[in-house]
């Protein structure tokens, strides 16, 4: 619709040009008529005002007559007037009823006109404009004569033959150019319909192009693609829009997710080392930085090699790398002399993989295990401990009495020096079997402790009965400081009388002879307290943090010659922590011991309700 | 029975050294003691025993670190060395290997058998 009105347009338009062109062209001929019939005129008048005034009379007037005939009747000349000095008619070649209707006005004016002149009129009663030209006539330089001649200019029709092939002709031209232009324009746009092509290839996902579009082809059709193309391309901006959103939301909830992977990995207590298939580190966390005293950027992207530069552990993961298909356990023990002396680490080896199942790097843990090796150690030493000291006292009885039952011994004293070892030597094995067993049952938790009410005063005198002995052989002299009343207290007498009988036959042990001991026991506030003071050979600043540790034995010979399981202190003091007291203990070298037991007595109360 | 050869006993156990002690006498030899590692290791370089014994857990020098010293010493003077051990983990049977003319005996051993390992060794040199 909009289409047929554009033609319209055009056409009219086209028309509008065409009648415009065409009424331009008729105004030029006649323009060109009338200076033509002027031309004519003059120069007819001007010959005919050569004649002098006789030759319009008698003979040479027929001759005159016969050519200017020729014009009237063929060249628009409608009358020839030739009038001599009075007015009166020499020569009249017109129709008689022209002349008639000449206007006077414009033959007198001719009359008198000295010069040439050229008067426009309309014939009166018609409508026919004649133009007269006049001119007078002169002989002897005296005007004789007027010679008037009027011309008509006959109505120039628009559509004269001529006329329609000149258009036709400038039409055929018009229609070439239209064509010329039209190849033209579509040559130039055709870069255009390229880019219109173009945006619709990109636009894939977009609305499909009806096929009507381009039927009517030009500049509209591409103005249409690419209107369409920036539907399209808006529709997908948004598309992309969308997308982007989701997965900056999705790239978002990587990160934390990422973000969270690597502070779990920063907080727990291994040291974790990812690399890429080229074995350089892609992730480390923050325990095997601050092992390695290294920065971030010192260790990302860099070799494992050239980062750990551990022979043992590259030997153990080129060897790991040849077995990779194996199911053999790939960890390996490894110190690090230089970064952690002392300290053993489990170096454990996983491998990374991708969708594909390939191999696409590795996982190489570091965890400490310095303490579970130091408890495999101190078990290990445990039981070595144990056996030693079960296996010595058991291997006197039996080279002791081997001696005897072999009558290597002739001597009767030495005899009995040997029986007495042997008893001595099963009362120690007894003891240490008691004090092993104390403190598994201690460690183990199944130590049950039989409260009753124990006489302060029966559980001091049966400690000092036990160690007098042995104290009287070196001579050495004990002390007793007690109050006047003894408290009563609740507690298990057999293992407090362990706990207090391990201090005080150490004061005796470890004293020299002669020596000098103070076994004391005080009420104070709540608690009941025993000290054993003694002036023996006292405890080095080394040992005295390690002498209630279990087998801790010092390194003094004074005291390694002295028989002892290092189990004694070990037992007395969970056995004062049992009874929810506590041990106190001071000591200097060579000058002496002191071992304060402090109980609580509110036990005691508990008993007595 | 004079005996020309010279027996040392090393161990912190008084009791054990007197009965190795009387055990060899009584079989003619000579016998010094000493009651630690280092002790020991001196008289190995001062009194040049043709046998030690010694046990392994002691104060100062234990008996596993005397051992290493003395196998270095044999190359000179080749003697022969008893060890009284309580038990052999199998981790040790690799260090033990390493050792020459030495004899592990475990406790509680016969003084018989040590003496055996002696008359032995001296039987065989």
């Amino acid at each position: 619709m909009k289409v047929q009105r554009i033609t319209i347009a055009i056409l009219v338009i086209f028309l509008i040009g065409i009648g415009i062109f065409a009424q331009t062209l008729h105004q030029q001929e006649q323009r060109s008529r009338s200076q033509d019939l002027q031309h004519r005129g003059n120069y007819l008048v001007s010959l005919v005002a050569l004649h002098p005034m006789e030759n319009f009379l008698g003979s040479k007037r027929d001759y005159i007559v016969k050519t200017l005939a020729e014009y009237v009747t063929s060249d628009g000349l409608i009358y020839c007037i030739v009038q001599d000095q009075t007015g009166s008619p020499l020569l009249s070649l017109a129709h008689r009823d022209v002349v008639a209707k000449i206007p006077t006005e414009v033959e007198q004016r001719s009359l008198y006109v000295n010069g040439f002149i050229q008067q426009t009129y309309k014939m009166v009663g018609t409508d026919q404009t004649i133009s007269e030209f006049a001119k007078p006539i002169f002989e002897g330089g005296q005007r004789s004569g007027t010679v008037r001649m009027g011309f008509d200019l006959p109505p120039i029709s628009m559509f004269s033959l001529e006329r329609i092939k000149l258009m036709a002709i400038m039409a055929f031209f018009a229609f070439s150019m239209a064509v010329l232009v039209y190849y033209g324009v579509t040559l130039a746009l055709r870069p255009l319909h390229e880019v219109n092509q173009n945006f619709r290839n990109i636009c894939i996902d977009s609305v499909p192009v009806s096929p009507g579009s381009f039927r009517n082809g030009g500049v509209g059709e591409i103005i249409k693609g690419l209107e369409q193309s920036v539907f399209q391309l808006k529709d997908r901006y948004e598309k992309i829009q969308a997308e982007n959103i989701d997965l900056t939301t999705k790239y978002g909830v990587i990160s934390f997710e990422k973000h969270n992977v690597f502070n779990i990995l920063d907080s727990i207590n291994y040291g974790i080392i990812v690399t890429d298939i080229q074995d350089n580190i892609t992730h480390i966390n923050s325990y095997m930085l601050n092992f390695l005293d290294k920065k971030q950027d010192e260790v990302i992207d860099h070799s494992l090699g050239d980062v750990l530069s551990h022979d043992q552990i590259e030997g153990f993961l080129s060897q790991q790398e040849a077995l990779k298909q194996s199911s053999g356990a790939r960890h390996i023990e490894a110190t690090f002399p230089e970064l952690a002396s002392g300290e053993s680490f489990l170096v454990s080896l996983s491998y990374l993989s991708g969708r594909e199942e390939d191999v696409i790097g590795k996982v190489i843990s570091f965890k400490n295990i310095t303490s579970e090796k130091s408890a495999e150690n101190a078990k290990h030493e445990f039981i070595t401990r144990i056996t030693h000291e079960l296996l010595t006292p058991l291997t006197t009885i039996n080279s002791y009495n081997e001696m005897l039952m072999d009558d290597e011994i002739d001597n009767v004293e030495m005899q009995k020096e040997f029986y007495n070892t042997i008893n001595e030597e099963t009362s120690r094995l007894t003891s240490l079997v008691k004090n092993l067993l104390n403190i598994s049952k201690i460690e183990m938790g199944s130590l049950t402790l039989h409260k009753g009410l124990v006489k302060s005063d029966w559980l001091f005198d049966d400690c000092l009965t036990t160690v007098e002995g042995t104290a009287q052989k070196k001579n050495i002299t004990i002390e007793r400081n007690v109050p006047d009343s003894f408290p009563a207290l609740f507690a298990d007498k057999e293992l407090l009388k362990v706990a207090v009988i391990n201090i005080l036959g150490n004061a005796v042990k470890y004293t020299p002879e002669n020596g000098h001991i103070q076994f004391m026991l005080t009420e104070q506030d709540d608690f009941i307290i025993f000290e054993v003071i003694d002036d023996g050979y006292g405890i080095s600043k080394e040992d005295l943090p390690h002498i209630f540790d279990k087998f801790y034995r010092s390194t003094d010979p004074r005291v390694t010659e002295q028989t002892g399981s290092g189990l004694g202190l070990a037992l007395t003091s969970e056995i004062v922590r049992l009874h929810g007291g506590e041990i106190e203990v001071s000591s200097k070298p060579d000058e002496g011991s002191y071992f304060k037991i402090r109980l609580p007595k509110e036990e005691y109360y508990l008993g007595k309700q | 029975m004079e005996n020309n050869k010279r027996v040392l006993v090393i161990d912190d156990e008084a009791h054990i050294r007197r009965v190795i002690e009387l055990k060899f006498k009584n079989q003619g030899y000579q016998v010094i003691t000493a009651t630690n590692g280092e002790e020991g290791l001196d008289l190995i370089k001062s009194q040049q025993p043709d046998v030690v014994i010694t046990d392994i857990m002691m104060p100062k020098l234990d008996g596993k670190a005397l051992c290493e010293r003395a196998n270095e010493l044999k190359e000179k003077r080749p003697f022969l060395t008893i060890v009284m051990t309580c038990r052999i983990s199998p981790t040790e049977k690799d260090w033990i290997e390493q050792l020459t003319d030495t004899v592990f005996v475990e406790k509680p051993f016969s003084l018989q058998t040590i003496l055996k390992c002696v008359d032995q060794y001296f039987g065989d040199h």
